[in-house]
């Protein structure tokens, strides 16, 4: 490569130069090629802060072309301000166009929620990721944490799982609940509700998760087996309220959250709620 | 609800940077140069570049200025730029002993062969609050302005440069150490690759180098701190080391011309350098003989390599019986723990909302295991 | 079936047990470098186990035994005299420096020091269990009773909670640990109490060898015996090779059919139990034999 075509690109909008996005493409096809391996990468630090979703835009950006139309939410929400960030630095570095309908975009970034729906075969999915290590709860020490990844000994998050039962009556894991990837790897399904997780299982969309402030890629492969860690009679939960509906669009088939001390939900993913509305309109 | 309404964040966001962008560039006062940052507040320059990893003083002293002064700010704006930055050579090794000193203390020692020098230090300076006005202190800089003018190399005061050319960069006493054959001699037959930390995330058990590496562009205060921690705090697993030597001075940086393959100076860093003498004791070690630590980093900031050395040397000591290494390795950066503790306060209420249902989901089962 | 061999330099009653289940050769484990001047330095005739020619210490040497399923095998000596080094290299926790041990598996024989970390685990796991004489390395404070037998159970592949609960009441019951203290944290329990839970966490998944290392050391008597009792009843109930390391000749006695004597890191004398006890030829045990009839 020219020294002037180096200059060019460092002169450019560009957040990351040339290197660093091959650098990092080559650690995503490594965690593509080990569904649930945590991969070393040399994160680079961002325009955002770390723990704001430098790891997930360091990933966007690396895959994303001009050609390209990105998503970003967070917490489900596309206005969110940190969503809006992220989302006008990928549109004015890559030149991709944007989208709020999942089923347009070809990359989603998101933090904290998967989208409703929308998502297939075409789709990447990119997730943020606070905290790579789902075994942090039972080990601090990382030269264990390595050998307990290696040898697939993962018998203490069993045991924190037991007594979580036996204290509480029920397990109770709120996000990020612990999955067995591939029969392989526990991961951190990073901050996402229990209520997404069943849509990982044999997905047909590709997820990478970037934690840019651990430098870790990991990824979940299209149609990979993804199963919560739970024991076989005690059912997964999902995130329930009775009587919960939409005060928008009156549904309940979607994520909802709530304001404080009161019945008023709202769904989380507020772009299947707008499309929901016109739908019934 | 916080971000209900459609382009309600994108007008937030741009609400916001235009009170930042006007606050900061029209306020009373007049406007702040490079230069005055540069010259004024040379050592939290030198801080900053020290932490972002990055000798560039004029960008260091805009991201000051940018950053209000906020230095942690200011070491991101310079850290995410070197992002950009495609990296096209490397230099040649650094020699230490190439340093050329302006001040240099040996504390091991009374005198020492290349003396003790003071330099540009407010160590033994009272630490009283000046409060001249600034007239008076505008009146005072004249003065010595005019004084000096005359005198070539007279830096105001008594302080002279009595060293020669030779004595700009002295034995170390390292060296006499070694000679006197009370060192450990640590020293690596082969010559390995430095650990890339940019490159590489470093994970225990780590390279030598890259603990250093870590250290080096680590926050002061989170070094300091671990250093006083591990003294005084229950951990205790850190000794109090007799410092060797504490330099700083002007080091030139060599990279070969990608045609001529001829060296090149390209520019002059200042580092500070520090080693640190340890005691050896322990039952498994030569207890004939010291050993040392090493600590370097970019500019004038001598708390930072003084702890930098001391702590290089309590992490190889520790030899992994504790977590000094992973605490080094990875509390350490201004970045990344600014970075995860503000985070907090982004929007949590999706997992906000998941906590409180398992909250009821237990209080379902206690009241079916009590009927 | 007794051939008195002469190897090394002690005449030792060489048992060959048919059938055995585990088989130690030559095992040996030393501190520091070695060759054949510092071994030969070491030992009970010299009355050291640490080397005046380099003062490595020559923890154990040139140990071989078999043990047969339902056999207790007992070592006993003085602190300092190896049984715990041997121990501890069976149990995996220190790396020997030379010699074999073999295990019969369903799948065959095993050389247990052959085997990488991770096989290691799975031996641990599903064949081989250790109980310390402290019940804080053999179990995590912080967990409940059921939650450390939970452990081996999900290392071993349960999955259904309540199978798990069943399994761990029903080790609990069977060691004497009150039921209704099985979701308490270990931390909370008496002395007694931690071995007998350690014991039931030991028997999780049946394994066909189990080492107890002072398994009463440190006890009261009386909380002691019921300890002891409780092992021996174990012994008998299920075809276990046993191997029990104490300095106490008296709890040896209880335990175990045949025995070890160790010395200074070697082997001494290796007969029967009652045998021993009886007419004890080699004058440390005799020492060992009195001071437990004392």
């Amino acid at each position: 490569m020219l020294l002037d075509d180096l200059i060019d690109s460092a002169q450019s909008d560009e957040l990351l130069d040339e290197f660093a996005k091959r650098e990092i493409r080559r650690a995503i096809l490594a965690a593509v090629a080990i569904p649930g391996y945590q991969v070393p990468f040399g994160s680079r630090e961002m325009p955002v802060a770390r723990g704001w979703g430098s790891g997930g835009l360091q990933i966007t950006l690396a895959v994303v072309h001009d050609d390209d139309v990105v998503k970003v939410i967070d917490q489900g929400d596309d206005d969110g301000v940190n969503a809006v960030n992220l989302r006008r630095l990928v549109t004015t570095s890559t030149g991709a166009d944007q989208t709020s309908i999942a089923a347009e975009a070809s990359v989603i970034q998101s933090r904290h929620r998967i989208p409703e729906d929308g998502l297939d075969e075409e789709s990447i999915l990119v997730l943020q990721v606070p905290v790579p290590e789902p075994l942090r709860g039972v080990e601090r020490d990382m030269r264990e944490l390595a050998r307990m990844h290696a040898e697939a000994d993962y018998s203490r998050m069993w045991v924190s799982l037991y007594e979580d039962k036996v204290r509480n009556g029920v397990i109770t894991q709120t996000t990020g609940y612990p999955c067995l990837v591939n029969d392989r790897y526990v991961v951190a399904t990073t901050p996402i509700p229990r209520w997404d997780i069943p849509r990982l299982h044999e997905s047909p969309f590709l997820t990478l998760f970037g934690a840019g402030r651990e430098k870790r890629i990991y990824a979940i492969p299209p149609r990979t087996k993804v199963e919560p860690l739970t024991f076989e009679d005690v059912p997964f939960e999902v995130e329930h309220a009775d009587g919960a509906t939409c005060s928008l669009c009156k549904s309940n088939a979607a994520f909802l959250v709530s304001l404080p001390n009161s019945d008023v939900w709202m769904c989380s993913d507020t772009d299947w709620c707008r499309r929901t509305r016109e739908a019934s309109a | 609800m916080g971000y209900v309404s459609a382009r309600g964040g994108l007008d937030a966001i741009r609400a916001a940077e235009r009170l930042v962008r006007r606050l900061r560039l029209t306020s009373e006062s007049s406007w702040l140069e490079e230069d005055q940052i540069l010259e004024k507040l040379r050592l939290l320059v030198d801080r900053v570049m020290g932490e972002a990893g990055l000798w560039a003083p004029r960008l260091a002293a805009k991201a000051l200025r940018q950053s209000e002064g906020d230095a942690t700010e200011a070491v991101h704006l310079l850290r995410a730029y070197r992002s950009t930055l495609p990296r096209f050579a490397y230099s040649e090794s650094a020699d230490a002993d190439d340093v050329k000193v302006e001040r240099r203390i040996v504390p091991a020692f009374q005198r020492v062969p290349g003396n003790q020098l003071l330099g540009r230090s407010v160590d033994y300076t009272a630490r009283f609050l000046e409060r001249q006005s600034d007239d008076m202190a505008r009146e005072e800089a004249e003065k010595l302005r005019s004084e000096a003018s005359g005198t070539p190399g007279d830096e105001g005061g008594e302080a002279h440069d009595n060293t020669d050319t030779t004595q700009r960069s002295p034995q170390r006493l390292l060296e006499m150490l070694r000679e006197m054959d009370l060192v450990v001699d640590r020293r690596r037959a082969d010559d390995p690759e430095p650990f890339d930390i940019t490159r590489t995330p470093a994970r225990p058990p780590a390279a030598r180098s890259a603990l250093l590496s870590s250290m080096t562009r680590a926050d002061t205060g989170a070094l300091v701190n671990q250093w006083y921690r591990n003294i005084l705090g229950p951990d205790g697993y850190l000794h109090e080391v007799t410092l060797g030597e504490v330099r700083h001075g002007a080091l030139d940086v060599v990279v070969r011309h990608p045609v001529t393959g001829l060296p090149v100076c390209v520019t002059s860093v200042r580092v500070t350098e520090v080693e640190a003498i340890e005691d050896l004791e322990g039952v498994d070690e030569d207890r004939t003989k010291f050993d040392v630590g090493y600590g370097l980093c970019f500019g004038h900031n001598e708390r930072k390599a003084i702890a930098m050395a001391n702590l290089d040397i309590a992490c190889h000591r520790d030899a992994g019986r504790t977590q000094l290494e992973q605490s080094l390795l990875l509390t350490t950066d201004a970045l990344d723990s600014a970075g995860f503790l503000e985070h907090l306060k982004l929007p949590h209420y999706v997992t906000f909302r998941s906590m409180i249902e398992r909250k009821f989901a237990m209080r379902k089962a206690r009241n079916r295991d009590a009927s | 079936m007794t051939n008195d061999v002469e190897y090394g330099r002690y005449p030792v009653a060489r048992l060959a047990v048919p059938e055995w289940m585990l088989k130690v050769e030559r095992l040996g484990r030393v501190y520091g470098p070695y060759d054949d001047t510092v071994i030969t330095s070491t030992g009970p005739e010299i009355g050291s186990s640490k080397s005046a020619v380099n003062g490595a210490v020559v923890a154990a040497w040139d140990v071989s035994f078999e043990v047969a399923a339902g056999e207790a095998l007992g070592l006993v000596g003085e602190s300092g005299s190896g049984k715990t080094t041997v121990l501890r290299c069976l149990a995996g926790d220190v790396a020997p420096s030379c010699g074999e041990a073999r295990l019969r598996t369903t799948e065959g024989d095993v050389s247990m020091f052959d085997l990488d970390s991770s096989a290691r685990r799975r031996l641990r796991i599903d064949t081989l269990a250790v109980v310390y004489q402290d019940p804080a390395e053999g179990l995590k404070m912080n967990i409940s009773a059921g939650g450390n037998i939970a452990e081996p159970l999900t290392a071993a592949g349960w999955r259904n909670f309540g199978k798990i609960r069943d399994r761990a009441s029903e080790l609990l019951t069977r060691t004497e640990v009150p039921i209704n203290r099985m979701d308490d944290l270990v931390r909370s329990f008496s002395g007694g109490m931690k071995q007998r839970v350690q014991i039931a966490k030991a028997l999780a998944n049946s394994p066909s060898v189990v080492l107890f290392d002072e398994p009463t050391t440190g006890l009261d008597a009386s909380v002691a015996a019921g300890v002891l009792d409780l092992i021996r009843s174990l012994l008998e109930e299920h075809r276990i090779a046993a191997i029990v390391v104490s300095h106490d000749f008296s709890v040896i006695e209880m335990l175990t059919s045949r025995c070890l004597v160790m010395q200074h890191g070697r082997v001494v004398e290796n007969a029967l139990t009652d045998q021993l006890l009886e007419d004890p030829h080699h004058p440390y045990t005799q020492r060992l034999v009195a001071a437990a009839r004392a």
